[in-house]
């Protein structure tokens, strides 16, 4: 796989980063990854990587763009009111970077699909608003042996995790037991920043470029948990538990490539 | 040995050092690359750029001969 003299001045200013390689441009372009959600996360984590030449994105959101979203869901403009999310998505990433193929679901992710959709990805970026949705993409993956990358954001407050199944800590693992419906408020009860959200949904794209190229290191088993109100950061340790229903059973993972 | 050439005269910096550092990616190590560089600009940054990466070079007017490492 070869870059065009376009792709070359696209993407020149990665290209000339010391820890960046035309064979880590190459792999990124090689390589398909399905960002689950539309949102406050998934509009910068899916921009990221269609900018940087990711090869094949997926867009999963079956909701219709508010008003309300638009403070932090920078992808959907106010003439986008009433659009489809993924499509509306597919769209603006499209006109961003011609060079990736954008495939749009716009569904509600759900344990009957989710298999079809993340097979075959490289990576899932799960922007998703809903711990129910996290356990399945999470569960998915390890069956799959997707990489996965993880974040939830609240408030203030925010946190990713990345995930190799069968080789480091899955979200199940870090994360054993869902909590109670009601107990812990949903992001349209609690309220968000956008950039708050788009600090997050940064990190996430940040890191499925790392888990798709090799290029510097992802969170494995290192839950970052961020205040942003303070800018405090911290960097917590998880590991990987043997009773785990999603990723206990795995062995490390075959040799691929 | 030498092992290649590149005329890059007319092109800015950064795109020339993209230019050479994906000709050196498909390099062996020891392998030369000789490449023109316009004045200014790219004669002062591109051999810079070259050593900073751990590459030897000499600079021979508005050639350059860049020994990868």
């Amino acid at each position: 796989m070869t870059l065009s003299e376009s792709e070359l001045e696209r993407y020149s200013r990665q290209l000339v980063l010391p820890e960046w390689s035309g064979e880590a441009q190459e792999r990124l372009k090689s390589a398909s990854a399905i960002v689950v959600g539309a949102g406050a996360l998934g509009s910068p984590a899916a921009t990221y990587l269609a900018a940087a030449g990711v090869g094949r994105l997926g867009v999963v959101d079956e909701d219709v763009v508010e008003l309300s979203n638009l403070h932090r869901q920078p992808l959907h403009w106010s003439p986008d009111v009433g659009r489809q999310k993924a499509e509306n998505a597919a769209l603006k990433l499209g006109v961003l970077n011609s060079e990736v193929a954008i495939d749009p679901y716009p569904v509600r992710l759900d344990e009957q699909n989710v298999a079809a959709i993340v097979m075959g990805a490289d990576v899932v970026v799960d922007c998703s608003d809903s711990f129910a949705t996290r356990y399945v993409v999470n569960d998915a993956c390890c069956a799959q042996r997707v990489p996965l990358v993880e974040a939830g954001v609240l408030g203030f407050q925010g946190l990713v995790l990345s995930i190799r199944p069968g080789e480091s800590a899955c979200y199940r693992c870090a994360f054993p037991t869902e909590p109670p419906a009601g107990s812990v408020p949903s992001c349209r009860e609690a309220g968000v920043l956008g950039a708050t959200a788009g600090v997050l949904g940064s990190i996430q794209a940040l890191e499925a470029i790392k888990l798709l190229t090799g290029v510097g290191t992802p969170l494995l088993d290192r839950i970052l948990q961020i205040d942003a109100a303070s800018m405090e950061q911290t960097i917590v340790s998880t590991t990987r538990r043997a009773d785990c229903p999603a990723c206990g059973r795995l062995g490390a993972a075959p040799q691929s490539d | 040995m030498t092992a290649g050439a590149l005329d890059l005269t007319g092109v800015a910096c950064p795109m020339n050092w993209v230019k050479i550092k994906l000709a050196l990616e498909r390099l062996a190590p020891g392998d030369e690359l000789t490449v023109r560089l316009d004045p200014g600009e790219p004669l002062e940054s591109v051999p810079r750029s070259a050593r900073e990466d751990g590459h030897a070079v000499a600079v021979d007017g508005e050639l350059v001969t860049i020994v990868k490492r």
